[in-house]
C-alpha cells in the first residue's frame, strides 16, 4: 500500500481544502486520472493521481482542510502494472518525508535565501555622537613630518610646535634635531643618574620612580613570592653576544613547557587567566628610573625576528620614544639586573602577572665536565613566581625548560 | 522590556507610530496579510486595518511616487521596498521629487516619508537581492540615509526617521535581522538621527563601519584586543548626513582610521569619509587611511558572496597593517 | 471564441471651431458670467504667454515653455476644480494655475531661475511645476490617497502630455487609482507633439483615452479647444471622485501651436501647413464667436480686455524684474527642516563667495 500525501501546491502553502473527490474508495485509477479538487489560499487546483491502482482509503472528505504533507489517499498499487514503478518524483526527492512533514511549516521570515536567526543577547553601550571636544588631542603634524620624525627617531611630543593650530612643522623638527645634537655631545659618555635635589633634602618621587614605588609596594603586599635559582651553561653558544634574544626565546620555551607562569592572577576572584601569547616586558634601567617596554608575540617570532625587535626596543628606549601603550599589557617579565654586579636576586613581579625572570652577572665558572674541570660561561638565573597560583613544581619545570633552551648552541 | 531581534524592533517602532500618529501609513508590496517578505510588518494590518497598512500594486516607482504625494499632503507614509535590488525604479521619484520638494517650493511643501528597504548580502539570496548601494542615496541632497545595526538602534532610529520632516531612506541590514537580540523598551523614545554611535572606545585605531559589518568589525576588535590592540569602533548609523565631528574627534585620539563597508569600494561612502578626514584630520593622522570593502565587481551569487564581503580576517589584517605605519 | 471584454471611447465637443454650440451643450453654458470669466482667463493667459516669449527673446527670462493653443484645456480644467482640490501640473499649465490663484509674477520667477516661483501664494497645497515627465501623476494619486484616508471630499488632478502617456509612472498611477478607487482625475493634454516626436510615433493607440481601459477606469476624449467640453467633463469626473466612485482619464485633444520651448525650433520637424491648419481650430476664436453670438461680446470689449490683460501682465513683469535675487544662502535653507551641521560650513563658504551681481566675478 502506498500513501499519497498532500503536496505543497503553491509556494509554502500550509494547507488546502478538499473541494470535491473525483474518485471513491475501491475505484481503480490510472496515473494522471483526476483525483481530487482542492482549494488553496491561491487557487482551486486539480490534483491528478500519482499512481495506477485501487483507491484503498480517502483520508479526508469534501470540505475538510488538510495540512500540507498529511496523508490524502492510500493506494493498493497494481503489481507489475504499467505505471506501478513510476513513483512521483516528489516522493523520491523527499526521502526523509516523515512525520515532521505533517507539521505546519515554520516561518522562515524571508522570501528568498536564509536569514540567520539567533537568541544571543547583544550587550553594547552605544554612545550617540561624540560630543564636540576636538582640539585637545595628541600632537598634530602632517604625515610627511610624522614620517620624518619616525625616521629620525624623534618623539613629536617633545618638539615645540610653531605651526597653525599647534602643528609640528618640518622646520620645528629640524630645529629640534639641531638642539638635541648639541645636547647629546657632552652627554656622549656614560653618566651617573642625575640628581634632582641636593643631598639631605626631601624630594617627592616622580615619574618612573614613583610608579616603581607604587607597584613594588603592591607586589610586596599581595604576592606570595618564591624564587628559584640556577645557572645556564652557555659554553656552546655560536654567537656569544646573543644574550637578550636568547633569554627571550628561553622564556618562550619555559612558557611552552609550563604555561602556568605566563598569565594573570585575580586575587579578588581567586581565578587565574593563562595566556597563549607571550608578551615579555623587559625591565631596563635608565637615568630617570626603570622603564619596562614590551615585546609582543615573542612566541611567534624567530630568533632573527626577536633580535630585530630587541634592537628596535633598545633604540626606542634610548630615544625615549617608547609609547605608553608599548609599556602595558604584558604577560611575563624579564629583568637583566646583572649588567654591573649581582648574580642572584629575588625580583618582584607586578601583579596581576605571576612570574619574573632575573638574569645576573655573566661569569666564568668552574664546571665539572665528564669527570674533568672546565671553565664555562654561565648565566645566573633567578625565577620568581607567585606561589598563590603557581606551584613549585611548575616553576621548576619552567626553569628547567629555560635552561635547556639556553644551553643549545644556537 | 523584552529581548527582541532587529526586525522585531522595526515592527515595534512602526506599531508605535501607527498607534500614536494617525498620519502614519505603512505601504508596500506584501506588507499587509503576509506581513512583508521578511515579516517586518507582521501583524500590523490585523491591528491597524487595511487602510493604514496597505498592500500596493507591484510597482516600486509608484510606491515612492504616491508616498511623495501623500507626504506632501500631510500624511507620514512609511513605504517598504522588498529588496535594495528593486529600489532603482524609485530613484527618479526620490531624487527628482522627495529630495527637492522642500527646496523647490521654498518650504511650502515637504516630504516627510520613509522608504524602507532591506539591503546587503549574506543570506544566500538569488541575484539582485544582496546589493549595498547606499551611496546612491547618500549622493542625493535633501535625502537622509539611515542604517541601524542593533535592535535598539533599529527601534530608536526608525521612530526618528518616521518623525523626521525630511525624506529618509532607511536601509535595513537583513543579514542581522534575526542574528541576535537586545533588550528594547517599547517606550516610543527615538534616537538622534544624524550622529554616529561609538560602540567601543579605544586608543590605537578608529574603525568606522555600519550595518551588518558592525558584526565583523566588533569581532575583529575583540580579537585584536587580546593582542593588546585597542580599537575604537564607530557605527556610522547616519550615512547622510554624516557626523564627521565624532569621527574626527576619534581620529584625533587614535591617529589611525580604517573604514569597513560591504558596498563596492569606488565612490562608496568610505571614500567620502576618507576625503573628509584627509581634509580636516590630516594633521592627526599617523598613517594612511585604509578601507576594507566589497570589491568593485557585481555582487557574486551566493556561493561566493562571503568572499566578496569584508571578513574578520580581512579586517584584522588591515588594522595590523595600519598599526605598522 | 467569445468576446469577454470590450470598450468604446466617447468623444465630446460642444463648441465647434466656428463657435456654434451643439444642442446638448451643458447647463454651465447658461451661466454667462462664467463664460465671460473663462474667456477672460484664456485671453489673459494668451497675453501673458506672448509677453513671456518676448521676455525670453530679449534676455529677460530663461527658457520658457509656451502654452499657446492650450488655453481652453487649462482654463477649463481649473474652472471645474474646487479651491481645496489639488493640482499636479507639468510645466505649461499657466491658464490652470492662474485660474487657481498662482500669480503671473511667480511663473515668471520660476522660468526666470528663482525657486520662489514655486512658492505659490495662492493654492498652497498645489504641487509645483514638474519637469520629469509624468512623475506628477503619482503625486496626484498619492494626494488622492491622503484625501481618501482622511475621509475628505477633495480630489487631485494631474496634467501631463501625450508623450507622458508612454511613461511607466503614468500607467502605475492609473493602475493604483483604479485598484483603490482614488479621487483623482488624470488629464492628458494631447497636443500632438512631444518636442519633435509626433503622436503617431508615440503610440499605436487610436486614442490616449483608451489607456484608461487597462487600469479599469473610465476614459473619455474631449475637444481640448472647447473650454465648455473640458470644464463639463472634468466637473463630471471630479464629482465621481468625490462620490467615491474613483478615478477618470480625460484626453483633451488640442495642438501645440508654439515651439516646445523657446529653446526649440519646431520648423525643423513639422510642416507649416499643419500648424496653419491647427491655428484655425484654436480655442479663443471659437469662444469669442460664441460669446458674440450670445450678445455677450463685441470688439470694444475685446479691445478693453486686451488692454487690461496687457496692463496686468506688465505689472507682473515689473514685479518679477524688480524682485532681487534671493540671498545666496537660501539654496541651503530649504534643503532640510533643520540644516545639518556639515552643511553649515558649505553655507558659509557660499556666502563668502556669493555674488549679488550677475554671473561669477
Amino acid at each position: 500500500m502506498t500513501t499519497f500525501k498532500l503536496p505543497d501546491l503553491g509556494e509554502g502553502l500550509p494547507e488546502a481544502e478538499i473541494v470535491a473527490w473525483h474518485v471513491a474508495e475501491g475505484d481503480r485509477v490510472n496515473t494522471d486520472d483526476l483525483l481530487v479538487s482542492v482549494e488553496t489560499a491561491k487557487a482551486v487546483v486539480e490534483v491528478p493521481s500519482p499512481y495506477t491502482g485501487i483507491i484503498a482509503r480517502l483520508h479526508a472528505k469534501a470540505g475538510d482542510v488538510v495540512e500540507t504533507g498529511a496523508p490524502l489517499v492510500d493506494f493498493d498499487e497494481d503489481s507489475g502494472g504499467e505505471s506501478a514503478g513510476a513513483k512521483p518524483a516528489q516522493e523520491e526527492s523527499r526521502p526523509a518525508a516523515g512525520d515532521e512533514e505533517t507539521q505546519p511549516r515554520s516561518d522562515a521570515g524571508t522570501v528568498v535565501g536564509n536569514v540567520m536567526s539567533g537568541d544571543d543577547v547583544l550587550q553594547e553601550t552605544a554612545i550617540a555622537g561624540g560630543g564636540r571636544r576636538r582640539g585637545r588631542g595628541r600632537v598634530k603634524a602632517a604625515p610627511a613630518v610624522r614620517a620624518e620624525a619616525k625616521r629620525q627617531g624623534i618623539d613629536l611630543a617633545e618638539v615645540t610646535p610653531s605651526g597653525k593650530n599647534g602643528q609640528v612643522t618640518q622646520a620645528d623638527l629640524e630645529q629640534f634635531q639641531q638642539q638635541s645634537q648639541q645636547r647629546a655631545r657632552p652627554a656622549a659618555r656614560p653618566k651617573a643618574p642625575k640628581q634632582a635635589a641636593a643631598p639631605g633634602q626631601s624630594e617627592p618621587l616622580r615619574g618612573p620612580r614613583r610608579a616603581m614605588a607604587q607597584s613594588m609596594t603592591r607586589s610586596r603586599d599581595e604576592v606570595a613570592l618564591c624564587t628559584l635559582f640556577d645557572d645556564a651553561d652557555i659554553h656552546e653558544w655560536v654567537n656569544k653576544r646573543d644574550f637578550t634574544p636568547r633569554i627571550l626565546r628561553s622564556v618562550v620555551a619555559g612558557c611552552a613547557a609550563e604555561p602556568a607562569l605566563n598569565g594573570f592572577y585575580d586575587a579578588e576572584n581567586v581565578s587565574r587567566q593563562l595566556e597563549s601569547r607571550v608578551d615579555i616586558a623587559m625591565a631596563v634601567d635608565t637615568g630617570e628610573g626603570l622603564i619596562v617596554p614590551v615585546i609582543r608575540g615573542v612566541e611567534q617570532r624567530s630568533l632573527d625576528d626577536i633580535r630585530t625587535a630587541v634592537a628596535e626596543m633598545k633604540e626606542a628606549t634610548l630615544n625615549r620614544t617608547v609609547a605608553p601603550q608599548d609599556m602595558v599589557n604584558y604577560t611575563i617579565t624579564v629583568s637583566n639586573f646583572g649588567m654591573l654586579a649581582g648574580r642572584y636576586a629575588t625580583p618582584l613581579m607586578v601583579p596581576p602577572t605571576v612570574a619574573i625572570v632575573g638574569t645576573g652577572k655573566l661569569q666564568h665558572d668552574v664546571v665539572a665536565v665528564m669527570g674533568g674541570i672546565e671553565v664555562h660561561r654561565r648565566i645566573p638565573l633567578s625565577l620568581s613566581f607567585d606561589h598563590r597560583c603557581v606551584t613549585g613544581g611548575e616553576a621548576a619545570r619552567f626553569l628547567a625548560a629555560m635552561i635547556e633552551d639556553l644551553e643549545k648552541p644556537q | 522590556m523584552a529581548d527582541v531581534s532587529l526586525i522585531d524592533a522595526l515592527t515595534m517602532a512602526m506599531a508605535w507610530e501607527l498607534e500614536h500618529d494617525p498620519r502614519v501609513i505603512v505601504l508596500g508590496e506584501d506588507v499587509g496579510v503576509n506581513g512583508g517578505v521578511f515579516r517586518a510588518t507582521a501583524g500590523l494590518q490585523k491591528r491597524f486595518g487595511a487602510e493604514r497598512v496597505q498592500d500596493t500594486p507591484l510597482a516600486e516607482g509608484m510606491i515612492a511616487g504616491v508616498s511623495i504625494g501623500m507626504a506632501a499632503q500631510g500624511m507620514r507614509p512609511v513605504a517598504e521596498i522588498q529588496f535594495m535590488g528593486f529600489i532603482y525604479p524609485t530613484v527618479d521619484q526620490m531624487i527628482s521629487h522627495a529630495g527637492r520638494m522642500r527646496n523647490r517650493t521654498r518650504g511650502r511643501l515637504h516630504c516627510p516619508m520613509v522608504l524602507r528597504a532591506p539591503y546587503g548580502g549574506g543570506i544566500h539570496a538569488p541575484e539582485h537581492h544582496s546589493e549595498s548601494t547606499e551611496a546612491f542615496f547618500a549622493h542625493m541632497p535633501g535625502i537622509r540615509v539611515v542604517i541601524p545595526s542593533s535592535p535598539a538602534r533599529a527601534y530608536g532610529l526608525l521612530l526618528a526617521a518616521i518623525r523626521n520632516p525630511d525624506p529618509v531612506v532607511f536601509l535595513e541590514p537583513k543579514r542581522i535581522y534575526r542574528l541576535n537580540k537586545q533588550s528594547v523598551e517599547d517606550n516610543g523614545k527615538e534616537l538622534p538621527l544624524d550622529v554616529c554611535y561609538t560602540l567601543r572606545e579605544g586608543s590605537d585605531v578608529t574603525l568606522v563601519t555600519w550595518g551588518a559589518m558592525t558584526y565583523e568589525t566588533l569581532k575583529a576588535a575583540d580579537q585584536l584586543a587580546k593582542s593588546g590592540i585597542s580599537c575604537e569602533v564607530i557605527d556610522l548609523a547616519s550615512i547622510s548626513p554624516i557626523d564627521y565631528e565624532t569621527i574626527l574627534e576619534s581620529v584625533e585620539k587614535t591617529g589611525r582610521l580604517v573604514i569597513i563597508h560591504e558596498a563596492a569600494r569606488t565612490a562608496g561612502v568610505g571614500a567620502e569619509i576618507a576625503a573628509i578626514v584627509a581634509e580636516k584630520g590630516m594633521y592627526d593622522l599617523r598613517g594612511p587611511i585604509r578601507r576594507v570593502t566589497g570589491y568593485d565587481v557585481v555582487m557574486p551569487l551566493f556561493r561566493r558572496e562571503m568572499d566578496y564581503m569584508p571578513s574578520v580576517a580581512k579586517i584584522t589584517d588591515t588594522i595590523r597593517e595600519s598599526l605598522n605605519d | 471564441m467569445e468576446t469577454i471584454a470590450d470598450f468604446e471611447i466617447q468623444y465630446s465637443q460642444f463648441l465647434d471651431p466656428e463657435g456654434k454650440a451643439s444642442p446638448d451643450i451643458p447647463e454651465l453654458a447658461r451661466n454667462t458670467d462664467e463664460l465671460v470669466n473663462m474667456y477672460r482667463h484664456m485671453t489673459e493667459t494668451r497675453v501673458f504667454d506672448t509677453k513671456a516669449v518676448n521676455l525670453q527673446r530679449t534676455g529677460k527670462l530663461g527658457t520658457y515653455a509656451s502654452c499657446l493653443g492650450h488655453e481652453a484645456t487649462h482654463v477649463g480644467l481649473a474652472a471645474a476644480m474646487h479651491e481645496d482640490d489639488v493640482l499636479a501640473p507639468s510645466y505649461r499649465e499657466y491658464g490652470a494655475m492662474f485660474y487657481r490663484g498662482v500669480r503671473m509674477s511667480e511663473v515668471l520667477l520660476y522660468w526666470g531661475g528663482d525657486e520662489r516661483g514655486s512658492d505659490f501664494q495662492g493654492p498652497k497645497n498645489d504641487f509645483p511645476f514638474c519637469v520629469p515627465i509624468a512623475t506628477q501623476t503619482l503625486h496626484a494619486a498619492g494626494a488622492a490617497m491622503a484625501f481618501q484616508l482622511r475621509g475628505e471630499s477633495r480630489c487631485a488632478v494631474s496634467v501631463n502630455g501625450d508623450g507622458g502617456t508612454s511613461e511607466g509612472a503614468f500607467y502605475e498611477a492609473m493602475n493604483i487609482a483604479g485598484a483603490r478607487k482614488l479621487p483623482v482625475v488624470f488629464i492628458v493634454v494631447n497636443n500632438k507633439w512631444a518636442i519633435s516626436v509626433p503622436i503617431e510615433l508615440q503610440t499605436a493607440s487610436k486614442t490616449l483615452a483608451q489607456k484608461a481601459v487597462a487600469a479599469g477606469i473610465p476614459g473619455i476624449q474631449v475637444d481640448g479647444n472647447d473650454v465648455i467640453a473640458v470644464r463639463h467633463w472634468v466637473e463630471r469626473a471630479l464629482a465621481r471622485g468625490r462620490k467615491g466612485d474613483g478615478a477618470t482619464l480625460i484626453e483633451a485633444v488640442t495642438y501645440r501651436l508654439s515651439d516646445h520651448t523657446t529653446a526649440d525650433d519646431a520648423s525643423r520637424y513639422r510642416k507649416k501647413e499643419e500648424v496653419e491648419a491647427a491655428r484655425k481650430l484654436e480655442p479663443l476664436i471659437r469662444m469669442r464667436k460664441y460669446l458674440t453670438s450670445l450678445g455677450l461680446w463685441d470688439d470694444e470689449k475685446e479691445k478693453q480686455l486686451l488692454e487690461q490683460s496687457a496692463e496686468k501682465v506688465d505689472q507682473a513683469v515689473q514685479q518679477y524684474l524688480n524682485t532681487p535675487k534671493a540671498p545666496v544662502e537660501s539654496m541651503f535653507d530649504y534643503m532640510y527642516a533643520e540644516l545639518p551641521e556639515f552643511l553649515e560650513e558649505q553655507r558659509e563658504h557660499a556666502m563668502h563667495y556669493g555674488s549679488d551681481g550677475e554671473g561669477h566675478g
